[in-house]
């Protein structure tokens, strides 16, 4: 079985490959690179989907394996540093959705990029290359310090692609904002590693010595550590939280959510691939991926639980005002994370893992979707300018449409399935006993109306009522390298909950929660769920409920889920009521000063850009003044004081023989008293 | 004897060069000068040390130790060898010298068989301060090397050139005054010690410790060695440089042509690093625990305070020299660790940032030899001109801001690593953590400086009409992103040694403390 995952780890390897040969000969190669690209992505999803057939269907896995040393040291001379792959139903999953992804965009990509005759698309390609194999590596990885080393290295592809367009000005901006802000995160991260590293010797997530496992041990042990007294538990929730902080900044968190909306600078597929579905969902994935460690400890649940239910709906009021397409879906981005947050700390691995399934499928889709639509618009991206598009363009609209449903979290598509899952799981654990959620429920729920509006106020004013600008009259045709994508994505948006009908499982019965017993290891081999494979759901549930004191209520999933089902069409019917009209009024300037901070991002930007240039760096150039005026004054000076002493010793020198003269018998005086007194001549 | 034919080669070189006329000067020097590399190369692959090189029980690879002449009661000997320590900075040297050689092709155009001649017998000293093993012939060699450079400040230089050759003479010659007090204060007193080579004087600073045979003047031993360790603490600092010694440093580079800039920021820094490495950390490891707190904590002031000033520059080139600073504050809180990844990755940087640095300073200078300014300001958009030049100045800056994959994370990740498990720095995590935050300010910087200078519309104040960069201007810059990048992937490659040559300094420290707090682990597991 394991001849399987020794081939497996090529999943990674075709996109690294094809890297290094569009470096090296983008120029000459057919379609810029885009085809070496396809095909790697296509040999990576091929494979990812081979290996999970297998994991299915045979039984086989789970797998981890140390593949490359990559700081080995001396034996017992601190800690070995690894690279190595774990292979699970996670990964496998998470395999699947970055490699379809990619492809899709590289494909429409060619629509996007080549056809309209982009300039450095080596380098487009070369990056997006990159960045699939980074993530893809991040995927894999089998220990902390390996997700942090491609967690960084998506991070500097991230920073490529935003700044493609480098002759403009707001791209290189934001791209640097981008890198700087998770940069910021993911010094935390950086520490919270080290941390690991010190306090188990390991970073690994799988085996029977693994760091979760050896947390979990320790937990309530009775430890107290010299570092300022912190029992095992505190240093556990510590070393939970700065890890957070990598998460909270890639996945756009709250309060490090502010790059998001500015990486809208780069291509739209690059917003689809890496500002909506897979970079972004690292931090997620990076929760999940260890989420036996955060299930040992109630405090930092609890936080998860607040920051994601808090950020879902604050990132879902500033879409409400936005007028660029990309913007509504950049804090819709921002909002569905926080879900996915809320839902890890309300003990919901199952839904915050499905989430992330679904949004990945439909919110690249509504990237694409918007993508084509700028495309036919000649690079306008101003919803009020557009309007009436749905008959001209009507694969867009269709599969934009059945994106933005699953969005909203309508019946039946997927959307609806996951989030309303989320939600579920935290009132769940809500009700048995964990107060706290309740606060992060009623944040997700509130959300839900204004997500279902302001998608709609953005399909409304995108494709329905009249056109409003010659470029809505006469729209530019797309191809089909743009068509392709948004029908598979479409598909996938209508049936994807199939995977986890929670809502009805009432009807369907438990085992039939396909993404649940998947996760569950259910179909592979028995390790998965033991000391050395500790990650599978029913082991996280049964550490939720040892450590966390998480219980689940008995609670039939209908009602709640009726209630989301109502305030998402209670938020759909309002935009429907506001701008089905064929020349739609901006209602949103009614509410005057509400909307100016709402448009301002609630002025985010700003404290932090005083942060950066208001704060740092005036300490800098006070630094400076004092290194140049005091410091180096000090060292000129010690200089400027030898010159001047140096000046008037010289003057002792005056060349007058008379002077020296009269010296010289001073001095022999001088002596003969000393050598008088001291020898004894006199006395 | 490799060592001695290496010195002899290089020497013999430089003269050679000396008397070269101009127009052959620079292709006859960078070819010359291939000879060390290749002698590296072949003490590369019969590299055969073990252990430190100062301690019992090592092997030391290419030893020469021959009694030399009497100086007082002492025997002067010439003695030479590698250890794991010495040979990757060794490495450093030849490589890093023949790589500026290549890239002062540009910008040096007058007195040119004098400038090779300068670099070349600069490396001579160099390579000199790395192999030696007696006090004396280090202590010469360490000198030497500023002979040279003062030269090549001086009259290659900018307008400022004079005033910044005689700052840098001046400081470190003044460093190294003090640091020379420090070293007699160490050894005066030592009975039994009859030849200075530097593992004699190690074992028997070592062992004084318990027989307490320093003493000057009724001093309790321990002061005095707490006085030698300070004053040789003081003479290195101002060669690392640490703040508040800093700041001949800028103005050094800033005056200095491109290739000595390389030159100053890739290998002089780390003498001072290696000498404190040798020096203090080896044999006074005692006193080093002792004051670790305080070490470690200065340590993070050179990070932090030198990252502040690389932020308020506008020239490029002050940019990177005060970026120096801050990364050899790494290096100052990985030694004083005392844990195997702690001064093994310190040793790792040195090595890591003589590339990175050297890359970057190159890089600027490419760009300098095109557009006639560093000024920020002067100039955006270079992107479009000079796309390989920036590609590899984007490349340089994020191995700079510690890119995984590339050397300077293996060594930032090292040190940090070692720093937050030392058993002998108080609140070690902390003062870890703090150390850390490093990594976000030289982002910020640097980024900043990109964005302004390479992308955007295209301008320059200058005026100059710019193309792409010559080939061999290129080529170095590619020779070190490659090295930098093999190194990132595979540390290994002189992780291993390094590791084996510190180890011994770990324990030694480890041993000494008495004050120690205990691991960060509480229990040890």
């Amino acid at each position: 079985m394991s001849e399987i995952f020794s081939t497996a780890p090529a999943i990674v390897l075709f996109p690294l490959a094809s890297f290094l040969i569009i470096l090296a000969f983008g120029k000459w190669m057919p379609l810029r690179g885009a085809l070496a690209g396809i095909v790697a992505t296509g040999f990576s999803l091929a494979v990812s989907i081979w290996v999970a057939l297998q994991m299915a269907l045979n039984g086989v896995g789970p797998y981890q394996e140390t593949l490359y040393e990559f700081i080995a040291g001396l034996e017992g001379e601190g800690v070995t540093l690894t690279f190595g792959v774990l292979f699970d139903p996670l990964s496998v999953l998470m395999l699947i959705i970055v490699s379809l992804i990619a492809f899709l965009v590289h494909v429409f990509s060619l629509g996007y990029m080549n056809d309209e005759g982009e300039t450095g698309l080596p380098r487009y390609y070369a990056s997006l290359s990159l960045f699939t194999f980074s993530m893809l590596a991040f995927v894999v990885a089998d220990n902390l310090l390996m997700a942090f080393v491609f967690f960084e290295l998506v991070g500097l592809c991230s920073y490529l692609l935003i700044g493609f367009w480098f002759r403009r000005d707001g791209p290189p901006s934001a791209a640097k904002k981008a890198f700087l802000v998770t940069r910021f995160g993911d010094y935390f991260f950086l520490v919270g590693v080290v941390a690991v590293f010190a306090v188990f010797g390991t970073t690994a997530y799988a085996g029977e010595n693994s760091f979760i496992n050896q947390a979990a041990d320790m937990v309530g042990d009775g430890t107290e550590y010299t570092f300022l007294n912190l029992s095992s538990q505190q240093v556990i929730d510590i070393t939970a939280l700065l890890i957070l902080g990598g998460a909270i900044g890639k996945s756009a968190q709250f309060p490090l959510h502010t790059w998001l909306p500015d990486a809208m600078e780069g291509p739209t597929p690059v917003s689809a691939l890496i500002h909506a579905a897979t970079m972004v969902a690292a931090g997620v994935y990076l929760v999940a991926r260890m989420y036996g460690f955060y299930a040992l400890s109630p405090n930092v649940l609890a936080i998860l639980a607040l920051l994601g239910g808090f950020t879902a709906l604050f990132a879902a009021t500033m879409a409400l005002v936005k007028q660029e397409l990309k913007q509504v879906l950049a804090y819709s981005t921002i909002s569905q994370y926080g879900y996915m947050m809320l839902a890890l700390g309300g003990g919901g691995y199952v839904a915050a893992v499905f989430h992330l399934t679904t949004h990945a499928i439909f919110k690249a889709l509504l990237f694409l979707g918007a993508g084509a639509v700028i495309i036919a618009m000649h690079h306008e991206e101003n919803m009020w300018e557009m309007g009436g598009l749905k008959d001209k363009m009507r694969v867009t609209y269709l599969t934009f449409l059945a994106g933005s449903l699953a969005l909203a979290g309508l019946f039946p598509f997927a959307g609806f399935w996951s989030k309303d899952e989320a939600l579920f799981e935290t009132l769940e654990h809500a009700l048995g006993g964990a107060d706290v959620l309740f606060v992060a429920y009623g944040f997700g729920l509130l959300a839900v109306i204004i997500t279902a509006f302001y998608t709609f106020r953005m399909v409304f004013l995108t494709f329905h009522g009249e056109p409003r600008t010659d470029h809505a009259e006469e729209p530019h045709s797309i191809g089909w390298n743009m068509k392709l994508p948004l029908v598979v994505l479409g598909i996938g948006s209508v049936v994807a909950g199939v995977l986890n009908m929670g809502v009805i499982k009432e009807f369907i019965g438990e085992d039939n929660l396909f993404l649940k017993e998947w996760l569950d290891g259910a179909t592979i081999g028995e390790e998965y769920g033991t000391e050395a494979f500790a990650l599978s759901y029913s082991h996280y549930g049964e550490q939720l409920s040892e450590y966390a004191g998480y219980e689940a209520a008995t609670l039939s999933p209908l009602g709640p889920g009726a209630i989301a089902l109502v305030l998402a069409v209670v938020g759909l019917g309002a935009a429907w009521y506001l701008y089905r009209a064929p020349e739609p009024a901006p209602h949103m300037t009614k509410l005057g000063g509400v909307r100016t901070v709402l448009m301002n991002n609630y002025y985010q930007d700003e404290a932090q850009v005083w942060f950066a240039t208001g704060f740092t760096l005036p300490i800098a150039r006070g630094a400076n003044t004092f290194d140049q005026g005091i410091i180096d004054g000090l060292v000129d000076g010690a200089g400027g004081v030898s010159m001047y002493a140096g000046e008037r010793f010289r003057k002792i020198q005056t060349g007058i023989v008379s002077n020296y003269a009269a010296l010289l018998t001073l001095g022999l005086l001088l002596l003969l008293v000393w050598l008088g007194i001291d020898g004894g001549w006199w006395f | 004897m490799l060592i001695e034919l290496l010195l002899a080669v290089t020497l013999a070189s430089a003269f050679v060069v000396f008397l070269a006329p101009d127009r052959y000067a620079a292709k006859l020097a960078t070819t010359l000068s291939v000879l060390p590399v290749i002698g590296t190369a072949i003490m590369w692959f019969s590299f055969d040390a073990s252990g430190n090189a100062l301690r019992d029980g090592s092997t030391i690879a290419f030893e020469t130790q021959q009694e030399w002449f009497e100086l007082g009661q002492y025997t002067l000997q010439w003695h030479v060898g590698v250890d794991g320590v010495s040979f990757p900075l060794l490495a450093l040297t030849t490589v890093l010298t023949t790589l500026a050689m290549i890239s002062s092709w540009t910008p040096i155009k007058e007195r040119q068989s004098q400038f090779y001649g300068f670099m070349l017998l600069m490396e001579t000293a160099l390579i000199g301060v790395f192999v030696a093993l007696d006090f004396f012939v280090w202590f010469v060699f360490w000198e030497f090397v500023l002979i040279p450079m003062y030269f090549l400040i001086a009259r290659w230089g900018g307008p400022r050139r004079k005033y910044a050759a005689i700052k840098f003479l001046i400081y470190t010659n003044v460093g190294s005054l003090v640091m020379f007090i420090g070293i007699f204060l160490m050894v005066l007193n030592l009975d039994g010690l009859t030849v200075l080579s530097l593992p004699a004087i190690t074992e028997a600073v070592l062992a004084a410790e318990t027989l307490g045979e320093i003493s000057l003047l009724g001093i309790a031993a321990f002061d005095v060695k707490a006085a030698a360790f300070l004053l040789l603490f003081l003479g290195f600092a101002v060669k690392v440089p640490i703040v508040p010694f800093h700041t001949w440093l800028p103005d050094a580079h800033v005056e200095a042509p491109t290739p000595v800039s390389v030159m100053l920021a890739g290998v002089l820094l780390k003498m001072g690093t290696y000498a404190l490495l040798r020096f203090n950390f080896t044999m006074l490891p005692d006193i080093a625990v002792e004051y670790a707190l305080i070490i470690a904590v200065v340590g993070v002031i050179s990070i932090i305070y030198g990252a502040l000033l690389a932020m308020a520059q506008r020239d490029l080139k002050r940019i990177v020299a005060y970026s120096s600073i801050s990364s050899m504050g790494y290096v100052i809180v990985g030694l004083v660790a005392f844990t195997p990844h702690g001064m093994g990755g310190a040793t790792f940087q040195m090595v890591s940032h003589g590339l990175i640095s050297g890359l970057m300073f190159m890089t600027v200078g490419v760009i300098y030899n095109a557009t006639h300014t560093r000024m920020v300001g002067d100039m955006s958009g270079l992107f479009d001109k000079m796309p390989y030049t920036v590609a590899i100045f984007i490349a340089g800056a994020f191995g700079y801001m510690g890119l995984p994959l590339m050397s300077g994370f293996a060594a930032e990740v090292l040190i940090f690593i070692g720093a937050f498990e030392s058993a002998v720095i108080t609140a070690a995590p902390l003062i870890t953590a703090m150390a850390m935050f490093g990594i976000v300010l030289v982002a910020g910087y640097l980024l900043w400086a990109m964005q302004r200078t390479l992308y955007g519309e295209y301008e320059l104040e200058t005026g100059y009409d710019i193309g792409r960069a010559p080939v061999h201007d290129i080529a170095p810059l590619l020779a070190l992103i490659g090295l930098v990048i093999l190194l990132g992937v595979n540390p290994d490659l002189i992780y291993q040694v390094i590791q084996d040559a510190v180890s011994p300094l770990v324990d030694e420290g480890l041993a000494a403390t008495t004050v120690a707090v205990d691991v960060f682990g509480g229990v040890l597991r």
